[in-house]
């Protein structure tokens, strides 16, 4: 269509919201998109699909049982064999020997693979589901016969049930030819340390790799003149130079589905994957690069699925699933137990960091530098980009800031992998950003929340700092929704920032902390999502989309768009999503792409059908396209209040005399705007300053995610994200023993919270407009992942004077910090 | 080997394995609405009634299990008419990606039968051994004290109808309540 056809709501638009035109990346990054943007601001007196609860399109399967997940498929395949995993006990070393010679022997055994079976690939790949090439090493092979940690996969099985393939796997015998191995990243670095990769053992290398020392990637980036800044505040004793140090923990995805693939082949020979997967199409491709099989020979469809978060956004079990199906030769499921899911697939990584900034005793931040290490484990998946966003996201939080200085370290060691993670280095970032202004307050003698609204972004900002590892200013952007100050206001309301009350007890202190976050909306540059709606004769629609449902309601959220596009009502809308033979293409579910990248592609192609709606519309009323518009289930004319119903267009259009067309609508959505949705966390907390024990009282997040689609939804987000930032700042760890092996095997060594460790949730929606986005919409999944640490560790400050920097704070640590605070005093 | 048992009002009998959990039965025969999380009885997704007590099912070796009366969340409502906790669930918003959800259900059904009008530290103590790791559990637990709302409203119109209710909870007296005059219970199939 072209972009005169398209019928523009001017009047719509409120005064004073003329978007700023002046970036000169504007133009092209407005023909990416494939059509001008229109004034979509809507009034709430105007919206009929969106800012509603509308309730969620799978709710009822689910409290019903019904919904189906990729192990609820079993019964569609009579002869389904299951699969096992036989892994490593050690934590480096070769595979001298694998006897499978008593497995094969028994009854009921269909296939067992080892690494010196044809059927397994010997290529090197990366199980990250990235966009092309990927942005992560390729140093993994299915089988490996160099084994990195305790728990690679080494040999699998299929049996004809389950119960067999464990017995068969058990009866596998590896010899090992062991290595010596290293766990922590500071060792690691050393050149004498033991050594993870050759450097042939690798390709797709990323930035500053150097695998003598195991450094899977070194990287950099600078604004403005960082040490001339540094150099003239410690001369300056106006100016002051604040450092500190912060460590984060290992955390578990602990997605409630375990991973689970069933790989089928069927009777046009296409090699079929039912999967719990966030990225379909990337692994469809995956798949078919790492065993040689064209793109179109290989269908990946997802079901419904027990959540990812990012664990998901990895081909982490298709490949063996597959190999198993191809030496079976017959339909295989594999299903991870959750020791596999604590021990053996994907965490978030571990991270040291340090912070640095110059301040003026006025509170103006002259220069900030920050530097992480990161723990990558055994294999580097995700493990540069993860640590690019400890810095990309949280910095853009002070976009004024003139010299700003970025820089990590990313390093094997031989432990599990670290992945992406819901938040995917932001939660890290946050901690030691958010945790560092609010010392730097505090020593200063600034209030904290003041020091940082005088420094905080604005709209009209140009954030440089979000592109600061980027060649060029392509990625540089300007911020035009922003609101982080009601956030930061409306939160200080809610949690009763001014009227904190103290204990009776002398040894019960109160406080109060606070953080600033921000995210991002997909990866900017590196998105592609794409849809089509096709009506029906009675006035309804299918939308076929690729973008993927994890759990958040996305389905629900298309369907909301597409009808306020059309004029009809959600339900209206039939969902067809995520499968790579019958849904347009797309990146998948990360990076908090789905509502701003799929979520855009589905409005332009409703707005693709519409205009098709309104010239028919146009014929059967005898009015002008322009003069028309969709509503209430019909096309109308304001102006002589004629309508027609979709029905009588949808009977029209396909079976009318004179001319008949299928109204179709294609869209597609690409970008390199990745508009930051805000937000603000609150905690309060009580601390005994006897035992170090403390409670929280209350969390409050205030998020800005531009207009939410469906606002029950998007609390759901806040308060899932809540749950796993709680779980980071107090309870969430893994832990290894002296010779590399998992000493948290399940839920019950893992502190994930429970119904009786949240404390009082309170959210508030801020809306604001973004005027890139789906009615103005940013995304919010992972926003909401990073803000209990640094507030907590803030409000610790408050309440009793020490700061906690270890995730998770324990009541120990608090005691600690408390009897050195006194030793000092 | 062989079990017999009910399976929500139908009696059954089922082939098993001495080592088959009661989770490894059901989901093999159709009732998938159980799901498999840790096989440890650690998380609560398997939750289902045996002789209206909730179990884990994950961790009962099925061969307990003969002659007893399981209810699984196959044997609630369906999705055009719904027992009140899920319909609360659904009205609240209560469920993510859902996977730990008929678990969820199971179990707030089983303290609504014994403690039809919990506070909200009840709810949160009968449901400390469900995880779910998508909503915070906020609207879990709302949509808890809301359908115990609902149940007891019902309950009310159901004492009105004339039938006999024991307001001080039983569970006999509420399923009995539910069956004739709720149509939300396991009366329905």
């Amino acid at each position: 269509m072209s972009d005169s056809d398209r019928v523009r709501e001017t009047s719509k638009q409120p005064e004073g919201t003329e978007r700023k035109e002046s970036d000169p990346a504007e133009a092209n990054r407005e023909s990416e998109t494939g059509a001008a943007r229109e004034p979509d601001r809507k009034p709430e007196s105007e919206r009929d699909a969106i800012t509603v609860d509308e309730e969620k399109d799978d709710a009822r399967k689910i409290v019903t049982g019904e919904a189906r997940y990729t192990a609820d498929y079993r019964d569609r395949f009579p002869d389904l064999a299951h699969g096992r995993v036989v892994r490593s006990n050690i934590a480096h070393g070769y595979v001298e020997s694998v006897d499978t010679s008593a497995a094969e022997a028994m009854d009921g055994v269909d296939a067992v693979i080892t690494p010196f079976d044809d059927v397994v690939p010997d290529k090197l790949y990366s199980s990250s589901g990235q966009s092309y090439p990927e942005p992560s090493p390729w140093d993994l092979t299915v089988l490996r016969e160099h084994v990195r940690f305790v728990g690679d996969p080494v040999a699998a099985v299929a049996a004809d049930d389950a119960e067999t393939a464990d017995r068969a796997a058990r009866k596998i015998e590896i010899e090992y030819r062991e290595l010596d191995a290293v766990f922590d990243p500071e060792e690691a670095l050393d050149e004498d340390a033991p050594q993870l990769f050759e450097a042939d053992d690798v390709e797709n290398k990323q930035s500053g790799a150097d695998y003598s020392r195991n450094l899977e990637s070194h990287f950099e980036g600078e604004l403005g003149d960082v040490a001339g800044a540094f150099e003239q505040a410690s001369d300056d004793e106006r100016r002051h130079v604040i450092q500190t140090e912060w460590e984060t923990p290992y955390q578990s995805h602990c997605v409630p589905e375990p991973h689970t693939t069933i790989a089928y082949t069927d009777e046009d020979d296409r090699h079929t994957f039912i999967t719990a997967t966030q990225v379909p199409f990337h692994t469809r491709r995956q798949i078919a690069h790492l065993f040689d099989v064209p793109i179109r020979d290989v269908r990946v469809k997802k079901p419904r699925i027990g959540a990812g978060f990012g664990s998901k956004q990895e081909m982490a079990i298709e490949p063996i699933t597959f190999a198993l199906h191809l030496a079976a030769d017959r339909p295989v499921k594999l299903e991870m137990s959750r020791q596999e899911e604590f021990t053996a697939l994907r965490f978030r990584h571990p991270m040291q960091m340090q912070m640095r900034t110059a301040v003026t005793d006025d509170g103006d931040i002259e220069a900030m530098d920050l530097y992480t290490l990161s723990n990558s484990g055994a294999y580097g998946t995700h493990g540069m980009t993860v640590a690019n966003n400890v810095g990309t996201k949280p910095l853009p939080l002070y976009p004024r800031v003139p010299n700003v200085r970025f820089s990590g370290d990313v390093v094997h060691t031989n432990l599990p992998m670290g992945a992406a993670m819901r938040g995917y280095g932001a939660p890290q970032g946050h901690f030691a950003v958010e945790s560092h202004m609010d010392e730097v307050a505090r020593r200063l003698g600034l209030d904290p929340i003041e020091f940082r609204l005088q420094n905080a972004v604005r709209e009209g900002d140009l954030d440089r700092s979000v592109a600061i590892l980027k060649d060029g200013d392509r990625f540089t952007r300007t911020i035009r929704s922003c609101g982080i100050r009601e956030c930061v206001e409306r939160g200080k309301e809610a949690i009763d920032y001014d009227g904190i009350e103290q204990p009776d007890e002398d040894h019960h202190k109160r406080g109060v902390g606070m953080a600033l976050i921000a995210q991002g909306s997909g990866v900017a540059g590196k998105e592609l999502g794409a849809a089509q709606v096709q009506m029906n004769e009675d006035g309804s629609f299918h939308l076929q989309v690729g973008g993927v449902d994890t759990g958040t309601g996305a389905d629900t959220m298309f369907s909301q768009i597409a009808a306020e596009v059309l004029g009809c009502t959600p339900e209206d809308v039939v969902v067809i999503a995520a499968d790579t033979d019958l849904t347009p293409f797309d990146y998948g579910a990360y990076a908090s792409s789905t509502t701003y990248i799929s979520g855009r592609a589905v409005k332009n192609a409703a707005e693709d059908a519409k205009e098709r709606l309104l010239e028919w519309g146009s014929r059967l009323l005898d009015e002008p396209p322009k003069a028309l518009d969709t509503g209430d289930g019909c096309v109308y004319s304001e102006q002589t209040g004629n309508s027609v119903s979709l029905e009588e267009i949808g009977y029209e259009a396909t079976y009318g005399d004179d001319e008949r067309e299928h109204i179709l609508g294609d869209g597609n959505h690409s970008t390199d705007e990745s508009p930051p949705p805000y937000g603000a966390q609150f905690v309060d907390v009580t601390v005994d300053t006897e035992t170090g024990e403390y409670e929280l009282n209350k969390l409050v997040f205030a998020a800005d995610c531009g207009v939410a689609i469906n606002p029950a939804l998007v609390e759901g987000q806040i308060e899932g994200g809540e749950h796993m930032s709680l779980e980071y700042a107090t309870s969430g760890d893994l832990t290894f023993d002296e010779e590399g092996n998992p000493e948290v095997l399940g839920f019950r060594q893992y502190g994930m919270p429970r119904t009786t460790d949240h404390p009082e949730m309170e959210t508030v929606l801020v809306e604001t407009h973004e005027p890139t986005g789906p009615f103005g919409a940013k995304s919010i999944a992972e926003l909401p992942t990073n803000g209990v640490p640094p507030a907590l560790s803030n409000a610790i400050r408050d309440a009793v004077g020490v700061r906690l920097t270890e995730l998770p704070f324990t009541a120990e640590d608090v005691k600690t910090a408390l009897d050195e605070q006194s030793a000092d005093d | 080997m062989e079990i017999e048992l009910e399976i929500n009002d139908v009696e059954q009998t089922v082939d098993a394995s001495k080592s088959d959990s009661l989770l490894d039965v059901l989901r093999r025969n159709g009732y998938t609405g159980a799901k498999r999380g840790c096989d440890t009885g650690a998380c609560g997704f398997c939750t289902v009634h045996v002789d209206g007590e909730p179990v884990k099912s994950c961790v009962e070796p099925v061969t307990k299990d003969q002659d007893t009366s399981i209810e699984t969340i196959e044997g609630l409502g369906t999705q055009s008419d719904l027992h009140p906790v899920q319909q609360a669930f659904v009205d609240n918003t209560a469920l993510q990606c859902g996977f730990c959800i008929p678990g969820m259900i199971m179990r707030s059904t089983a303290l609504l039968e014994t403690n039809p009008n919990p506070t909200e530290q009840e709810v949160r103590e009968a449901l400390s051994d469900n995880l779910c790791r998508c909503t915070g559990y906020k609207k879990i637990v709302e949509a808890v004290l809301d359908a115990a709302e609902r149940m007891d409203s019902d309950t009310a119109v159901a004492a009105d109808g004339g039938t006999a209710v024991d307001n001080d909870g039983g569970a006999a007296a509420v399923t009995e309540c539910s069956r004739t005059d709720c149509g939300c219970m396991e009366g329905d199939q």
